[in-house]
């Protein structure tokens, strides 16, 4: 039966390169997945692009390309990434650069572009296509429409699958949905298509993106298993060898730490989503609670019986939009009495902001080692004597940037020495702009998406 | 019966999308699935959070697995990008709600 193994290089903006790097050392993969982007990652990109036209896609991957492409080209590895952010045709020429420099050799580079509709909201809006906050229920973009940074749409494999079949050997895009990059490869070589779909298989395809998508999120990183988990400062990436039938087997980068176990692929089914007999992706509906797993050998973990339902009609879009900026600061109160002087530091900061007419949107007070993490939930401290210290961390959020910077000046930062004997400063931080976020659906043929085909010799 | 804290029969994880949280809640055993699947609704992991989670929250179960997935709307402060809290992809609720107390028997 064929057979395809595909690793995940990257899992978020931000991996350290060895780990990819040891992973296309040691292992011999058909495809490596490069996922660079989270929610936020399009605004921040598209501002970066708009003061730099040259810029706009992740740095990371030129970086990672450099270490990665001595490897991968000799191999036969073909490289398929979302890296590209808000400009994966300038990423594309830098990747052409690399090549080149390294003397390494000719490769096709497939740019898949159009997931931007920013361009193409006002005409949405015209057309009475409603853009629905789906976190808030909100019905009027209008409220927002003069704030908006960036609007992109969450696009599927369908253009991986036609770059693949023009014999591209990197494939870089934008807001390719995270687990696109795994189900292109699967449905191209599979010969699985959206013409005459099996849904079933496609979402096996979908899962087991989802499975290797967030990279060691799922060998071992943020993991219940913690104890005993074998050399976490040697993670390894995951891999999976995918069947023809829609089965795959799941391991690991080889001699690395972390480990692949039943448990590690069960806590990442559980991850991010939502219903699990509806894991809505832009390639299929996959129904996760059909899903068999058995530990196969030792790292190996077998998925079987996967199952889907036909993809949505609709794209998720995501619009980030500019939302006032963030005035923060920290105080390490201590011990003797730490609760009474945390309490004093609250009000110190309450009666200043008031005393200078700075009116915060949203405060909020958390107590580090309390209450910082779990909130509400957290016990607060019966034996206030036992408390050491706190790090009083002071939040305001307002909608210009004088504003938080003058709450930083005069009434959180600037009243440091105000306080009780014994507090610690650290170092300030300054006052940050907020993107928010904006999520609803448009329809799929609004995204126009163009593929184009680059030569590097 | 007793009280018992979910840490006694389950491990859990969490995540987010946008304003979203996003718990699953995996059973040491079938036995105790079974206690998740009776103990874990939507009112009471709402009523645990307290203010934390402001909007609606929808259970499902994941008999495969051995598991409960709660999802959790308007539960991150206003999302990743504009919360005040810490926690801004709320990775900390999976440990949060192994402090609620269901009920088991013995």
């Amino acid at each position: 039966m064929k057979k395809i193994t595909l690793g995940a290089g990257s899992g978020y903006w931000g991996v350290p390169p060895d780990l990819p790097l040891e992973l296309v050392q040691r292992a011999d993969l058909d495809y490596l997945g490069l996922e660079l982007l989270a929610e936020l990652s399009m605004s921040i990109l598209q501002r970066w692009k708009n003061k730099d036209p040259s810029k706009g896609y992740v740095p990371d991957l030129i970086e990672l390309m450099k270490l990665i492409l001595p490897h991968t080209l000799p191999k036969g590895t073909k490289i398929i990434t979302n890296g590209g952010g808000v400009n994966p045709r300038q990423a594309a020429m830098e990747i052409a650069r690399i090549i080149k420099e390294l003397k390494l050799p000719p490769v096709k580079i497939g740019v898949i572009e159009g997931d931007d509709v920013f361009s193409g909201l006002d005409e949405m809006i015209k057309k009475r296509i409603e853009l629905v906050n789906l976190d808030t229920g909100e019905r009027d973009i209008g409220v927002i429409r003069d704030r908006i940074v960036a609007a992109h749409a969450y696009i599927g494999a369908d253009l991986i699958i036609e770059a693949l079949r023009e014999g591209a050997d990197i494939v870089i895009g934008g807001r390719l949905s995270d687990n696109a990059l795994y189900v292109g490869p699967m449905m191209h070589e599979f010969g699985w298509s959206f013409e005459n779909p099996d849904w079933d298989k496609i979402g096996a395809a979908v899962t087991i993106g989802h499975i290797i998508e967030c990279g060691e999120c799922v060998t071992g990183g943020m993991s219940n298993f913690w104890k005993g988990n074998p050399e976490p400062w040697n993670m390894g990436l995951p891999i999976a060898e995918v069947y023809e039938n829609g089965e795959a087997v799941i391991s690991k980068t080889p001699g690395s730490g972390g480990q692949m176990t039943v448990n590690m692929v069960r806590e990442h089914l559980v991850y991010e989503t939502h219903d699990p007999k509806s894991y809505l992706m832009p390639d299929a509906v996959a129904d996760l609670t059909t899903v068999r797993l058995d530990q196969e050998g030792e790292d190996r973990v077998r998925v079987s019986n996967m199952t889907g339902k036909k993809r949505p009609d609709k794209l998720k879009v995501q619009i980030g939009y500019d939302d006032g900026y963030i005035a923060e600061a920290m105080f390490m109160v201590t011990w003797p009495e730490a609760v009474k002087k945390a309490r004093l530091y609250e009000e110190i900061i309450m009666r200043r902001l008031d005393k200078f007419g700075l009116k915060p949107r949203e405060t909020r007070f958390e107590w580090m080692g309390v209450n910082c993490a779990h909130g509400s939930v957290a016990p607060l401290p019966e034996n206030e004597d036992a408390v050491n210290e706190i790090g009083l961390r002071a939040v305001a959020k307002f909608n210009t940037r004088e504003e938080a910077y003058r709450a930083r000046r005069f009434a959180m930062g600037g009243s440091l020495i105000l306080g009780p004997v014994g507090t610690g400063f650290g170092a300030p931080v300054p006052e940050r702009r907020v993107v928010a976020l904006w999520p609803t659906l448009i329809p799929r043929e609004e995204v126009h998406l163009t593929l184009t085909m680059m030569e590097v010799k | 019966m007793k009280k018992v804290p979910l840490k006694d029969l389950a491990w859990a994880r969490s995540g987010d999308k946008g304003d979203i949280s996003d718990l699953g809640i995996m059973a040491f055993n079938e036995e105790n699935y079974e206690i998740l699947k009776k103990e874990i609704t939507p009112e009471k992991v709402k009523a645990f959070f307290k203010d934390m989670v402001e909007g609606k929250v929808e259970v499902y179960d994941m008999p495969n697995l051995m598991a409960i997935k709660v999802v959790m709307r308007n539960a991150l402060g206003g999302g990743a990008t504009k919360t005040l809290r810490w926690d801004e992809t709320g990775k900390a609720m999976a440990t949060a709600v192994l402090r609620m107390e269901v009920e088991a028997p013995g």
